[in-house]
């Protein structure tokens, strides 16, 4: 993991290489999806799970993760919402607008871990976009997996991210697809579950020995979560966390991402929980 | 070993910065002493340890990333002079060994190594401690080394480097070499030095209750003094800093004492107390380092503990850690302990 790497032709491994938009389409009303390539052709090289360093000029970085498959070629999407003064001029930009990029960077989802295993794919607001690269690979490589199981929380239908995808997820034969939201609003035309994303876990059944659970999503979600798969005799090497932090710089130098002696840039954002949920503050 | 007398360190100096930027500790006007640029003030090798962080010569607050300036990108450039820096105590130069290490580590930071990477770094020792105090040598961990024997400065050099600048230099006559005087000032370990490790046991253990982070948090005012004078401190964040014609990224040191310093763009904030920021601060050095580079961080320069305004740096932190929760057992128990 800490071996010497060099990524770039360029003479800095801080400088950005550029990226076109290609196309941006509305999620949520706070959030959009950008679909992306790089201007030099090239691939962006990612693995489901990984993350990028968005740079736009005269705002700084932040880190995105990726929303796409590696398995789907010639572009790559990110899934932003609009939170700080940098997401917030990005939703300001329009396709064929450039930005720069940095990455991928992180500790993708161990793909020979999630091999010939039933999956729990559980996500929460925002957790679906790095999930979705998941989700995805999973669809275009489905003899690679077991059973697999979408469980995804948002806080109401308006906030739902990826709609078009939950439905053709929820319409595969492929994959078992769950929808929860926190509450609705009078005028919500919506007629599935209501509840916490916890409620979809006690109905399912499944095999402890033969499933792996993924968790992406907010830090209120994975407790409440874990203890639910537990409850199930989910071991905690059999469960994947996802865990968001502040990366500065992507590359294990700036500090703003430690968990403890974990860099969550380098080390993570993947984990298995029985990595971190020893350490303070990793949860 | 070679030999400078004080009258000769002027002009060796002077040929010195025909060849090489040379920064060494000067006397500032009021009376303090830091590292600069030969000719910006006398220089001002006895005292000890200058107050700012030695490692800002190839670490500073401030380093540009790249610039646009109308729309073209431009890269800082190496230096056209590479840096001969001295005034590096031993401690100091632990601690550089510490941040070369994690620099170069994984992903190599090219920022930090444009500076480092041709750079000469000497080291102080010998009677140049505060009033004349004895620094033991480092033997080591630089290219070459200025010992102070009260009368002149003998100069050993350890590296390729070292060896081709002191090469026109008279060699010493001086029955007394390097090794004699660490001998002559060997001491047993320092008390601080044992504070450290039993602390860093203590913390390793997890022995220390929230409520001691509590307590030592509130004194803190976040000043962040302890992180800007620590030569082993690396944190840093990126801004873009704009005009009209030009925007520049650049990185600046930042402070883990700082609400924001972890704060995430949804609000959450997994250092949300000063409680947790000052044990991240302690157990970053003391736990967290030894658990993935197999050494403590803190070298024991004593800046953090000289610039605190609330008593709360670390050593004063240990010392108490240690008081109230030292371990019985510790292979660090001194008698009395």
């Amino acid at each position: 993991m800490h071996s010497s790497k060099q990524l770039y032709n360029s003479s800095s491994l801080y400088l950005p290489f550029d990226c076109e938009i290609i196309s941006i389409k509305n999620l949520t009303p706070a959030e959009k999806l950008f679909r992306l390539r790089r201007l030099d052709g090239a691939a962006l090289g990612h693995l489901s799970g990984q993350f990028v360093q968005v740079s736009l000029l005269g705002w700084g970085e932040a880190p995105i993760s990726v929303a796409s498959s590696p398995t789907r070629d010639g572009y790559f999407e990110l899934g932003v919402r609009r939170a700080g003064s940098l997401t917030g001029a990005m939703h300001q930009l329009q396709a064929g607008d450039i930005i720069g990029i940095r990455g991928p960077f992180g500790r993708p989802f161990d793909l020979a871990q999630l091999h010939r295993q039933d999956l729990l794919l559980i996500s929460g607001g925002c957790g679906l976009a790095p999930m979705r690269s998941l989700i995805q690979y999973c669809e275009d490589r489905p003899e690679e997996f077991g059973q697999i199981s979408v469980l995804y929380g948002a806080k109401n239908p308006e906030h739902a991210l990826f709609k078009d995808d939950l439905a053709v997820w929820e319409a595969s034969a492929s994959f078992a697809c769950s929808l929860t939201v926190d509450n609705i609003s009078s005028g919500d035309c919506y007629s599935g579950n209501i509840g916490l994303i916890t409620a979809l876990i006690p109905p399912l059944s499944f095999d402890p020995a033969a499933t792996i659970a993924v968790i992406v999503g907010p830090p209120v979600m994975y407790r409440a979560v874990i203890a639910e798969l537990k409850k199930k005799e989910l071991t905690s090497d059999r469960i994947v966390v996802s865990l968001e932090r502040q990366m500065r710089c992507g590359v294990g130098k700036c500090g703003h991402c430690t968990i403890e002696h974990l860099y969550c840039c380098q080390d993570g954002p993947v984990f298995r929980l029985d990595e971190v949920e020893h350490l303070r503050g990793a949860l | 070993m070679k030999i400078l007398t004080l009258d000769q360190l002027d002009q060796f100096f002077t040929r010195i910065s025909e060849t090489w930027e040379l920064r060494l500790p000067v006397l500032l006007p009021d009376g303090t002493r830091a590292i600069a640029p030969f000719t910006s003030a006398p220089p001002a090798l006895l005292g000890g340890a200058v107050p700012g962080k030695p490692t800002a010569a190839f670490f500073p607050q401030q380093a540009s990333v790249f610039t646009v300036y109308d729309g073209a990108l431009q890269e800082p450039q190496t230096p056209d002079r590479p840096l001969f820096i001295i005034g590096f105590t031993p401690r100091d130069l632990a601690c550089l060994r510490f941040i070369d290490r994690f620099f170069a580590d994984g992903w190599r930071d090219d920022i930090y190594f444009r500076q480092r990477q041709h750079a000469v770094v000497a080291g102080l020792s010998g009677l140049c401690g505060p009033n004349g105090a004895m620094i033991p040598p480092a033997g080591g961990d630089c290219d070459l080394e200025f010992f102070f024997d009260g009368s002149n400065w003998l100069v050993v050099p350890y590296s390729e480097a070292g060896q081709a600048i002191v090469a026109s230099l008279p060699d010493s006559s001086s029955p007394k070499t390097l090794e004699l005087f660490r001998q002559a000032s060997a001491q047993p370990e320092d008390e601080n030095e044992i504070l450290i490790k039993r602390a860093s046991e203590l913390l390793q253990a997890d022995r220390v209750p929230d409520s001691f982070w509590a307590e030592i948090g509130e004194r803190c005012i976040a000043c962040t003094g302890c992180n800007l004078a620590c030569p082993t401190c690396t944190c840093f964040g990126v801004q873009d800093w704009r005009s009209a014609r030009q925007t520049e990224r650049s990185r600046m040191w930042d402070s883990c004492q700082l609400d924001g310093f972890m704060r995430e763009a949804s609000g959450h904030n997994p250092l949300g107390s000063e409680a947790l920021r000052t044990r991240r601060r302690i157990h970053h050095k003391l736990a967290a380092d030894p658990e993935k580079w197999g050494e403590i961080s803190c070298f024991l320069c004593g800046r953090c503990d000289a610039v605190c305004p609330t008593g709360i740096g670390m050593v004063a932190v240990a010392r108490e850690l240690v008081t109230r929760f030292g371990l019985t057992e510790s292979k660090y128990l001194v008698t009395g302990g």
